[in-house]
């Protein structure tokens, strides 16, 4: 007897026991992170023949490897003799991946080359190659994959909108182009991983968790996210399938905002993009600047960072980012990139250290929250936020002033439908 | 001054600010900084240009004094309550002196309770490598730049003064 989903998520409400109950945590690295589409990692991390990089997708260990044809694979890191890992640094280089048990070796495409003693086998050789995803998309350099291949086409999963919301990302650099190669962070947090996909989308709790930055410093966040004002003109957007946007863009006061500076400091790049996207789109670009947006199950597009939610356990994630880079530019420009990424992110930073804090007390707060007390009217957490005031428009898609729970409340309907298996329309 | 004289002068220093950090003692710390302090934490070694890497934090003073102004609003939820800590420092050299600017490299153990949630002990081994020069007769720090053991691994909060 499973757990019963649609008894613990409901439209206004979930319950907290789906926070750390192991079972629950079993069934979404399978029904989430193995049968549906998850983003994996850039095309510009790995940009020779053999570099590869290797991540985590829910609790599976992956390389993703630039094969010598030019294409992108992602394959187990899990030798198929006797499981040992075949890659246990961060990144590589290599011609092969070689096994240090038994000194099997496979071809960047996973494809096993060599078996030491080969007259000991009789089994049939493609059986003995590496798993791979059965699924591999990109857009945009953003590689995406459905392990076991179950889940359709991308843009079933992607929807418009989240296209849209990469290509608004990826169209501000003066080439188009976006550049995630200077690293990884990770940021270790003892909460369960679905607060990450909710903190990072949550408008109402800046003003408050976030009150000593704001107070310390001029940051963009106090004209679109602090105060009564600025939290009903900015929108929470849930476009469907999970994915998420903070819309900002009513609010800001003026170009460039998003970038903390003014166009004399930048004179460059705004000629630049310009004369990619002619005057009239780059000056809406300029004001508009990058979405803050979350794609289901686990990239956040945070203007100009990008993170990984991580799953490691029901009570213990990872929180990953690196900078965004953009292509023909000046070395000052990536460089403030760089400066702004490690100022708002990160475990040092001056922002998300205060999620993290959170997370981690909502963590203890519901560490001791049963499923069972489900029909006892006990543990479950409120959602309901501008429920009565949320839009919803032809073609599906709810928004509501940026401090409601619209978002939230996104995320946990798509989680729903692939638990369920049942999605709806 | 001799080269024993100019190590004990050093470790008082190293002694003090370690000291400072742990209390956090702000004001007094940020009295030990130059006015051109770098202040790195690499996700890493500590190799290359740091102004071209992702780190954990690289701050020029503007930024180390926001840092500290943060901490200091009493509303910073990730040092509120501050953490209790202790941090023992040894293996200390003056590897270089040059111009007035003395190198010196340290190994340090933070012990670090997350008083604010989980009430973990959380242990912080590296080393730091400090520059000091003279100011008005006295040490002052013009950068500190931290090698965490941990550096690849990801870190928890990181939000005192390391």
């Amino acid at each position: 007897m499973g757990i019963d989903y649609e008894q613990l998520v409901r439209g206004d409400r979930i319950h907290a026991s789906l926070l750390h109950d192991p079972e629950a945590f079993a069934d979404e690295m399978e029904r989430i992170f193995v049968n549906g589409w998850v983003f994996v990692g850039h095309e510009s991390e790995i940009k020779e023949h053999g570099d590869w990089v290797t991540r985590q997708l829910g609790t599976e260990s992956v390389i993703m490897v630039r094969e010598s044809d030019g294409s992108v694979k992602v394959l187990s890191n899990r030798c198929s003799h006797r499981g040992t890992a075949l890659c246990w640094e961060q990144r590589g280089n290599d011609t092969s991946f070689q096994c240090t048990y038994h000194n099997w070796r496979f071809g960047l495409d996973g494809s096993v080359r060599a078996i030491p003693f080969p007259d000991g086998y009789d089994t049939p050789k493609e059986e003995l190659d590496l798993d791979a995803a059965k699924r591999l998309e990109t857009h945009r350099g953003f590689v995406f994959v459905n392990l076991d291949g179950s889940a359709g086409p991308l843009a079933d999963h992607l929807g418009a909108a989240g296209y849209e919301l990469i290509d608004r990302l990826c169209d501000l650099s003066p080439t188009g182009e976006i550049d995630l190669s200077k690293g990884w962070i990770a940021h270790r947090v003892q909460s369960n991983w679905k607060l990450w996909p909710e903190s990072d989308s949550d408008g109402y709790h800046v003003g408050f968790v976030h009150a000593s930055m704001s107070e310390t410093t001029d940051t963009y966040y106090d004209e679109v996210a602090v105060g009564g004002e600025a939290v009903r003109r900015s929108r929470a957007i849930d476009y469907g399938k999970g994915h998420i946007e903070l819309d900002w863009r009513p609010s800001y006061q003026r170009q460039l905002a998003w970038l903390g500076t003014t166009r004399d400091k930048v004179d460059s790049y705004c000629e630049a993009l310009t004369e990619r996207t002619g005057t009239e789109s780059a000056e809406q670009m300029l004001w508009d600047g990058p979405p803050h947006a979350f794609l289901f199950p686990n990239l956040f597009l945070g203007e100009l960072v990008i993170a990984i939610v991580e799953p490691v356990g029901p009570g213990e994630m990872i929180h990953r980012h690196t900078s965004v880079q953009f292509q023909g530019v000046s070395e000052d420009f990536n460089r403030r990139l760089l400066r702004q990424t490690e100022a708002a992110v990160g475990p040092a930073s001056f922002i998300t250290s205060d999620d993290a804090i959170t997370a981690e007390r909502i963590q203890a707060g519901i560490s001791g929250t049963q499923r069972s007390w489900a029909d006892q009217d006990r543990g479950w957490i409120d959602l309901s936020r501008g429920l009565h005031r949320e839009q919803i428009d032809e073609t599906g898609v709810r928004s509501s002033d940026a401090s409601d729970e619209t978002t939230n409340r996104g995320f946990w309907h798509r989680y729903l439908e692939l638990m369920t298996g049942q999605v709806s329309a | 001054m001799t080269s024993l004289q100019l190590k004990a002068e050093v470790e008082g220093f190293l002694y003090r600010e370690a000291r400072l950090a742990d209390e956090f003692q702000l004001d007094e710390w940020e009295a030990l900084l130059t006015d051109d302090f770098h202040y790195w934490v690499p996700a890493g070694r500590l190799e290359g240009d740091p102004a071209e890497q992702l780190g954990y934090l690289n701050d020029n003073r503007a930024r180390i004094a926001t840092r500290i102004r943060q901490l200091k609003t009493g509303k910073r939820l990730s040092q509120l309550p501050v953490s209790p800590m202790r941090r023992t420092i040894s293996n200390i050299e003056v590897v270089d002196q040059d111009d007035g600017t003395i190198s010196v490299k340290a190994n340090f153990v933070i012990y670090e309770i997350a008083a604010q949630s989980t009430g973990e002990l959380r242990i912080w081994p590296g080393q730091a490598q400090y520059r000091l020069r003279r100011v008005d007769g006295s040490l002052r720090m013009s950068s500190k730049w931290v090698e965490l053991v941990t550096a690849e691994l990801g870190q928890r909060n990181l939000t005192f003064l390391i």
